[in-house]
């Protein structure tokens, strides 16, 4: 009896030994990969920031940036230099790089029957465009609140701060349901989920939107029926003069 | 800490008492006028008035509706197209105008100009006169003009444009981006370069701003009242984009010529805040006060969370008050705007936000100081340029307070 347990034991630990053995070329082949390409885009990162830097690249890229844009090249650069940019995205490239090729060096130190890589190691890379998904979706998300929040009230629209918080919920549950979806998780229950409350959302900010500017609209049938020979704002009185109410005239400029 | 020389600015009136050009020097000197497209019969009537205001005085009278088959000319006047097609049509003059009036300026030998915005037919004789005066006889670099405006014109430069200009850059020039300008040609070719250095060619519509590139250079700057003139409509663009623009290049050059208006230092003369007046009960301006306020008050409500990364506590407490105050007492006080102004203008240089959001931002922020003009003027032309004096005032009693955050930025409350 107790030779069998003893025999069991030193079995399973030589199959322990032998996965061990096999999993560390991997393991160090992935990291060897990952090491060799990151320091390749370390140097090539400096040489492309010197070179930037020699061209005098971040000032041109300000030159040509229009100022009233709601979207510079400059405001998503780190330390906002576009050199600083370019040349971490060939930094981390070059990872991402290494990374691949790792995962392929680790997958071909398997053998071909093993299950684990042929499930795992794509599915890997799912999580990684989900992750990717899910940060761009939050900066575009927060990015598009903002503008609509500013917008709106510089519309003196009552309802500003409802209708940035709907944008940035349906492009958040349209974020989310496109990561689960890369993921392939839920299947139809995310699909039917994502239409019934982005459909949800856009019906509430419909109604809200169209129950809010009741008034406005009828006053402005109003005023269309009763002086329908009335000159138009755009024609004499352009958006620089503020005529919301009768009132002293205002000009800006 | 070393001093640099402030533009030598001063303002005057020369309406009443300007010789005509007939010193034998200056009649000599030929002197290019740009004009806006005007049309056949608008540029007859300028050709009239140039004539008239300038007895002897050799011109060269540039038009873009001068076709190059039509060039004429007489003993003292010269008629000439742009040979680079016609400048940029803008409501204000552009980078594009100045480098076209530098190039016809090399081209004929002149040796000052006057560029002539939109809507120019509409300038006096003795305005142009007064210009010309100015520009040819004074050793002047820049002559700015003045208009007669009513207590209700021309609010983004009383607010924002003539106390940041005058405050950081030591011109007192009430309206720093020019609709006219008259210029010697130094302070043409450096604000030529200047235009090239916004680049885009001669199609680009990149503002400039002559009074600080003249203050910057220590050139001569003036201010020449000239009496009415019809101001030009900025287009069908509406007041958030156009404050956005106009307030964003104002920002960037700022930023660019930190080095200089943190060196310089402009005598402060303090202005006493009036009593506001108590507008009657049915007057226009209480109506339009109480619609403002109201949206001021929304406006606090709904972004507060963005000015809240931009301004300091103290700030927000103040504009928190302003919120809730009636419409009666709704009062923004000058020092409160000029810092508000200024650490919009640090948040501009350090991009704490997006810089189109943030610019967004300014504008109700800025329609609450409108508020407080109507409510302070109360539709008299002298209590509206008193409110004006009283913020460019503030501006200037502030200005250590963005040199010091411009400096020490992390510090939020110097």
């Amino acid at each position: 009896m107790g030779q069998q347990i003893k025999f069991a034991l030193l079995q399973s630990t030589h199959r322990v030994v032998v996965v061990l053995v096999r999993f560390l070329p991997g393991l160090l082949a992935f990291l060897l990969a990952v090491a060799v390409l990151a320091l390749i885009g370390f140097l090539l990162a400096a040489l492309i920031r010197r070179l930037l830097t020699a061209t005098r690249f971040d000032e041109r890229i300000k030159a040509n940036e229009k100022i009233s844009s709601p979207v510079n090249f400059s405001d998503w650069a780190p330390s906002h230099s576009p050199t600083l940019l370019i040349s971490r995205v060939i930094l981390w490239v070059c990872i991402l790089a290494g990374v691949a090729i790792g995962i392929s060096a680790f997958d071909a130190s398997y053998s071909a029957d093993t299950q684990v890589s042929l499930f795992a190691l794509p599915y890997l890379t799912h999580l990684l465009g989900a992750i990717l998904i899910l940060f761009a979706g939050n900066l575009l998300a927060r990015f598009l609140a903002r503008s609509v929040l500013i917008g709106a009230v510089n519309a003196q629209l009552q309802y500003a701060r409802f209708l940035s918080f709907g944008v940035k919920w349906l492009v958040l549950v349209l974020t989310a349901a496109m990561a689960l979806d890369h993921l392939q998780i839920g299947g139809t229950v995310v699909e039917l989920a994502f239409g019934i409350l982005f459909g949800g959302i856009v019906l509430t900010l419909s109604l809200a939107i169209g129950l809010g500017s009741r008034d406005l609209v009828s006053r402005s049938i109003e005023k269309s029926i009763e002086k329908p020979l009335a000159v138009r704002p755009t024609e004499d009185s352009p958006a620089t003069e503020v005529r919301e109410t009768p009132g002293p005239k205002l000009r800006h400029f | 800490m070393s001093s640099s020389p402030i533009a030598d600015i001063s303002n005057a009136s020369p309406l009443e008492t300007a010789p005509a050009v007939r010193s034998t020097d200056s009649s000599r000197a030929t002197l290019l006028i740009c004009l806006p497209s005007l049309g056949i019969d608008g540029l007859q009537t300028m050709q009239d008035r140039i004539g008239a205001a300038l007895p002897g005085q050799s011109v060269v009278l540039a038009s873009p509706d001068v076709l190059p088959d039509n060039e004429s000319s007489t003993e003292h006047l010269r008629l000439v197209g742009y040979p680079a097609g016609p400048p940029h049509a803008s409501w204000t003059l552009v980078a594009s105008d100045f480098l076209t009036a530098a190039d016809l300026a090399r081209e004929h030998n002149a040796s000052a100009l006057m560029l002539l915005g939109a809507e120019a037919d509409s300038l006096s004789s003795a305005g142009l006169q007064a210009l010309a005066t100015c520009i040819l006889n004074q050793r002047v670099d820049l002559a700015l003009p003045r208009y007669k405006t009513g207590p209700h014109d021309a609010l983004v430069s009383s607010a924002l444009l003539y106390p940041l200009t005058n405050a950081l850059f030591g011109v007192g020039t009430h309206l720093p981006l020019p609709l006219d300008a008259a210029l010697s040609l130094r302070m043409a070719e450096r604000l030529a370069a200047a235009a090239r250095r916004l680049g885009n060619g001669a199609q680009s519509t990149p503002l400039v701003w002559p009074a600080a590139e003249a203050s910057v250079s220590s050139f001569v700057v003036r201010e020449i009242e000239v009496g009415e003139r019809t101001l030009p409509h900025p287009g069908d663009a509406d007041l958030n984009s156009l404050l956005a623009e106009v307030a964003g290049s104002l920002f960037t050059d700022i930023e660019a010529k930190a080095p200089f208006w943190q060196r310089s230092r402009s005598s402060i003369s303090a202005v006493q805040a009036s009593e506001p007046v108590l507008l009657g009960s049915e007057t226009e301006e209480l109506a339009e006060v109480r619609a403002m306020a109201e949206s001021f008050r929304s406006a606090y409500l709904n972004l507060q969370e963005i000015w809240s990364l931009v301004l300091p506590p103290q700030s927000l407490l103040a504009l928190k008050k302003l919120s809730l105050a009636p419409p009666e007492s709704f009062l923004m006080p000058p020092d409160l705007w000029a810092r508000v102004v200024y650490d919009f203008v640090l948040a501009y240089h350090l991009r704490t936000i997006n810089r189109g959001h943030l610019l967004g931002a300014l504008t109700p922020l800025y329609l609450a100081w409108v508020t407080s003009h109507l409510r302070r003027s109360a539709g008299d032309a002298a209590l509206s340029s008193r409110h004006v004096e009283e913020t460019a005032s503030a501006f200037s009693t502030e200005k250590p307070y963005v040199v010091a955050r411009w400096r020490w930025p992390d510090r939020f409350n110097p």
